[in-house]
């Protein structure tokens, strides 16, 4: 089933434009992987989907994009109950300079999810096991989120985006950070967190798009240049440019 | 030698000279703050020392037209200057009336008061004799001290031979005491500098500041957070930050000028006041608090709104929930030392009246008032020798509140600040 469908999008900077004519596809339940060259409009893509582009001034964006039928670039979409909707975890870990426990709880207190502390003691637990956390922190969710190491503060920027049982997570490069460990920790969980939720992946690691995603699509210079099923574009690509950038001819 | 070894040689002895220049300029800031400091503080110290006369009071109730028993009311309201005056004349028994004069004026005008207030200490003193302690004249004090040469000829002196003869006596008699001056500080101003305490500059200084701290601290947050997180980046908020960066660079006799243009001909604000004083301050106050504001709004990583933001906060959330408190120790640093720059200003408030004789202390904004970096121009006008010590201990103070505050403004920096990787 289609959760997610880009038409013709364009996107420019001031008079530069950065995406052109994006057509996307994006399946609920399953992990789609947008790779591509550095500058070629990965992340400007990714945050159209939330529309985090609106923060930068210079940003225009045209198009639509339906998500469950409903087009966010819209003026009539709220983005306030958007964004609760479609989670995203940034490439540096940014959990807020608070606890653990308030880092969490930010998201359904300002939405207004919970009625009393038991049930969010309970939203906070459950996200943080979620993000298969729970059992690391779960003696100090009164610490400060930014004393943890690297790859637990991107698993606990994880928990704070489902805690608001987003539909969709956007992740932009989320394992660039992190040393092998903590990144293979983050895949599996990946795959666990498709179940629930439409996963979106920017990655620059090939071996992470064959090995989290389900669908891969390829940037080039601001176009989209192959979309298609993971398996497809890795081993039998059609255009000649995806197969020169999987091969590391370029890029 | 190669060219390559003299070029190397060339480099080190390059980068020995700039060390050589950066501690040399270094040491020349600290002669002249050392030079500077030893000063004030040669001078200032013996302000805080006090110059007492020792003599004995017979609570004589006839010259005081007290009846048997009297109250204490009666005790309160009787009059004492005849008293007191007895009490000097009889440091000198064979003193003739022109003697007697001048044994007067060896202490202070409030002499009779010091007497009446030893009495109200302890009722049943009446009718005995008891040895009070009173103010020395700043003239004998400033001798006393040292400060004042007693070798010149009689009419070059302030000090008449007569009264140093009774002052020699007293020496030799352990009459003359030297105690901790606590009357400067808790005196208002006063003609004479044996009185004159920082009292009434401290509390309109404190009222000054309170006042500039309430006006300037939430105008200039609000319009430093609406400049940097809502404003559109354009021409117009351009303009208004090249305005404000000019507005800190405006002299401060300028915002006097304001303040006595505005504030006193327009809305009539009373004269002298700290109310007045304080608005004038914080028209200097604002672009520092702005500017600090805006650079600690400005420290908070991008990625800190990011994250708020893309979990559904709307941009008011995202300033009030997370910038906003995260920026707040550079915001109140930066306040405190604009704070610490208004409590050092001298010209504005003289434009607005702050410079006038106030021998009260203030107990609102509303009433007139003295500052401390007013005090010390006002002192260091007088020609008296006495005040000469005053103005140093007052800039003691006034250099300890500032000390206080800029010490403050690191410790809030340091230790309340969010440390970002
Ligand atoms: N805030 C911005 N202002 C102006 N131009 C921008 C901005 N953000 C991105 N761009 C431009 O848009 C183009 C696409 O940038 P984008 O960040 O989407 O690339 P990317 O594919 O995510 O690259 P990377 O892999 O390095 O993260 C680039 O040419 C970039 O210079
Ligand atoms: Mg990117």
């Amino acid at each position: 089933m289609k959760k997610i469908n880009a038409k013709n999008v364009n996107v420019s900077y001031g008079s530069k434009q950065a995406l052109f004519d994006i057509n996307i596809d994006i399946e609920q339940n399953e992990v789609t992987a947008l790779i591509g060259p550095s500058g070629c409009g990965k992340s400007t893509f990714l945050r159209c989907l939330n529309r985090m582009n609106d923060v930068i001034d210079i940003c225009k964006v045209t198009g639509e994009i339906f998500i469950n039928d409903f087009n966010i670039l819209d003026k009539k979409c709220d983005v306030v109950r958007l964004r609760e909707k479609i989670g995203m975890v940034f490439q540096k870990p940014n959990p807020f300079p608070k606890t653990i426990y308030e880092n969490i709880a930010y998201g359904p207190t300002i939405h207004g999810m919970t009625q009393s502390k038991e049930e969010m003691d309970e939203v906070v637990e459950l996200s943080l096991k979620k993000a298969a956390l729970w059992n690391e922190v779960k003696d100090r969710l009164h610490e400060v989120g930014t004393g943890l190491s690297g790859g637990q503060q991107q698993r606990l920027c994880i928990a704070r985006a489902i805690s608001v049982s987003p539909e969709v997570i956007l992740m932009d490069e989320p394992c660039s950070a992190l040393d092998p460990i903590a990144t293979a920790q983050i895949e599996e969980l990946i795959d666990e967190l498709k179940n629930e939720h439409t996963i979106i992946i920017v990655t620059h690691s090939m071996a992470q798009a064959a090995r989290v995603s389900q669908n891969t699509g390829f940037f080039h210079l601001g176009n989209l240049i192959e979309f298609g099923s993971t398996d497809k574009i890795f081993k039998n690509p059609e255009n000649q440019k995806t197969q020169d950038y999987i091969t590391g001819r370029f890029g | 030698m190669n060219r390559k070894e003299i070029f190397l040689k060339k480099r080190y002895n390059s980068e020995k000279r700039f060390k050589l220049y950066g501690k040399l300029a270094i040491s020349f800031a600290l002669i002249f703050l050392c030079i500077f400091l030893y000063k004030i503080f040669s001078t200032g110290f013996s302000a805080f020392q006090k110059t007492l006369i020792k003599v004995d009071v017979t609570y004589n109730s006839e010259l005081l037209f007290l009846d048997e028993n009297p109250s204490l009311d009666d005790i309160k309201n009787a009059d004492y200057y005849d008293l007191a005056l007895e009490t000097m004349a009889n440091l000198d028994l064979n003193a003739d009336e022109d003697q007697q004069n001048e044994l007067k004026r060896m202490v202070s005008y409030i002499f009779d008061t010091e007497i009446k207030n030893h009495l109200l200490k302890n009722p049943d003193l009446l009718g005995k004799t008891s040895s009070v302690l009173l103010t020395a004249s700043d003239d004998l004090d400033q001798i006393f001290k040292g400060n004042y040469p007693r070798d010149i000829p009689e009419d070059l002196r302030r000090v008449s031979d007569y009264q140093l003869t009774v002052y020699d006596k007293l020496i030799k008699d352990e009459k003359i005491i030297s105690k901790f001056n606590f009357s400067f500080f808790t005196r208002a101003d006063s003609r004479e500098a044996e009185l004159a305490g920082i009292a009434s500059a401290v509390v309109g200084s404190f009222f000054t500041i309170l006042v500039c701290l309430f006006i300037s601290f939430p105008v200039a947050v609000l319009a430093a957070i609406y400049l940097e997180e809502f404003a559109p980046k354009n021409k117009i908020t351009d303009f208004i930050e090249v305005n404000i960066n000019n507005l800190a660079a405006v002299p401060s006799i300028v915002f006097g000028l304001l303040g006595l243009g505005i504030l006193l001909a327009v809305f009539h604000l009373p004269r002298s006041t700290s109310l007045v004083g304080g608005i004038t301050l914080s028209l200097m106050t604002l672009p520092t608090i702005i500017i600090a504001a805006r650079a600690s709004l400005k420290a908070v990583p991008p990625s800190i709104r990011e994250a708020a933001l893309a979990m559904g906060a709307s941009r008011m959330q995202t300033t009030m929930h997370h910038t906003v408190p995260l920026s707040m120790p550079g915001t109140l640093s930066g306040t405190i030392i604009g704070l610490a720059q208004a409590l050092g200003e001298t010209a504005p408030l003289i434009l607005i009246g702050m410079v006038a004789f106030i021998n009260t202390i203030p107990m609102s904004p509303m009433d007139p008032s003295a500052s401390l970096p007013v005090q010390v121009y006002l002192w260091a006008e007088s020609a008296e020798r006495g005040f000469v010590e005053k103005v140093s201990a007052c800039i003691m103070v006034l250099l300890g509140f500032l000390i206080l505050m800029n010490l403050l403004a690191q410790i809030v920096r340091h230790k309340f600040e969010t440390k970002w990787s």
